[in-house]
């Protein structure tokens, strides 16, 4: 049952790998196939059902690449 | 219902940060501590009013707030933001800078500013060594540490053992706050997040100088991955430099004995 979702901003991603470290659900993986525009390692949102939406991953990005949305209303149960 | 029709709220939106590319090496944790800074600054509602005093070095990346910003010479922040803040008391100023800049370059501004206790809040990012030059040994450089100008390792012998900057400003009288934080995992984010808001508050209250004291990862000059150098933090640098509060005081001892209560 996904509580929400991140969204990965490419541009800003430098592939450190602390959202993988610190996330508590092992919601965020580095895949090791995809790459930013600056060629760095992206992480990818696999484990996207596990999502509660702490925004733990966001603040602990160094640069600001992730934001972190929580849905609102019933849709969120039925997700 | 879709993931893409639901409605969602942002849980990190930041209102005050700019979005750009925030500069840096990858890990370098001085976004963090940007990041920690714009928190504080929404919640305690500053907007408009903050005027941010950055030092010179790989700090100066956090002036990606969306607020007022001033770069000092090297080592004056605390100067320039003194000038600020006597010549408008009302206007909120901070100065954001690194060990190099505080306690080495910038020791006697540093030490001025704490004697005077001056209105103001320092942040200082403390990542071991200078960043920015190349990792050269700084004052806060840990003993045996390897740096470009200790090939071998820091020789207490030669060079002196680490300054702890956060409990040397505990003990001057009118510092109302004095405190050392790490980012090493979310709780400590929140700790040091609580010790930022705590400063910001003591000069809200006009009740004496703030300081806090980050430690902050720098994995490229270290030479090691982010993942590894946050568990290099855990295992060296928090044994040297103990986290926590080192005053919180009210500002009721630092009146003359009469007026107290």
């Amino acid at each position: 049952m996904a509580k929400g979702e991140i969204v990965i901003i490419d541009v800003n991603c430098r592939g450190c790998g602390f959202c993988q470290l610190f996330c508590p659900k092992d919601c965020i993986t580095i895949t090791g196939d995809r790459f930013s525009p600056l060629g760095y390692l992206l992480p990818t949102f696999t484990n996207q059902d596990q999502c509660n939406a702490c925004g733990i991953c966001a603040w602990m990005c160094p640069h600001l690449a992730i934001d972190v949305y929580r849905y609102a209303g019933k849709g969120a149960a039925k997700s | 219902m879709t993931r893409e029709t639901q409605n969602k709220v942002k849980v990190t939106a930041l209102d005050r940060i700019l979005f750009m590319p925030v500069p840096g090496c990858p890990g370098c944790q001085h976004g963090t501590i940007g990041r920690i800074i714009a928190e504080v600054l929404e919640e305690l509602e500053l907007d408009g009013t903050a005027i941010e005093v950055i030092g010179i070095g790989c700090n100066s990346g956090v002036a990606m707030l969306n607020v007022d910003v001033v770069q000092g010479s090297h080592g004056g922040a605390p100067d320039t933001a003194t000038a600020i803040k006597r010549l408008s008391p009302d206007s909120f100023v901070y100065t954001v800078q690194g060990d190099g800049d505080c306690i080495a370059i910038g020791a006697g501004s540093f030490i001025g500013a704490l004697t005077r206790g001056e209105l103001i809040t320092i942040i200082m990012c403390n990542n071991a060594n200078y960043g920015t030059t190349g990792g050269q040994l700084a004052p806060t450089t840990l003993s045996g540490q390897v740096t470009t100008t200790t090939p071998e390792g820091r020789n207490p012998a030669v060079s002196g053992h680490p300054v702890h900057v956060a409990e040397l400003a505990a003990t001057f009288k009118s510092v109302a706050y004095s405190a050392r934080g790490a980012l090493t995992s979310p709780a400590e984010y929140r700790r040091t997040k609580k010790y930022v808001k705590k400063a910001f508050q003591k000069q809200l209250d006009k009740i004496g100088l703030g300081y806090v004291e980050i430690l902050s990862a720098c994995p490229a000059n270290w030479h090691l991955t982010p993942v590894d150098s946050i568990k290099w933090m855990e295992e060296h640098m928090i044994p040297e430099f103990p986290l926590g509060e080192f005053k919180d005081s009210d500002g009721k001892r630092n009146l003359p004995r009469d007026k107290q209560e």
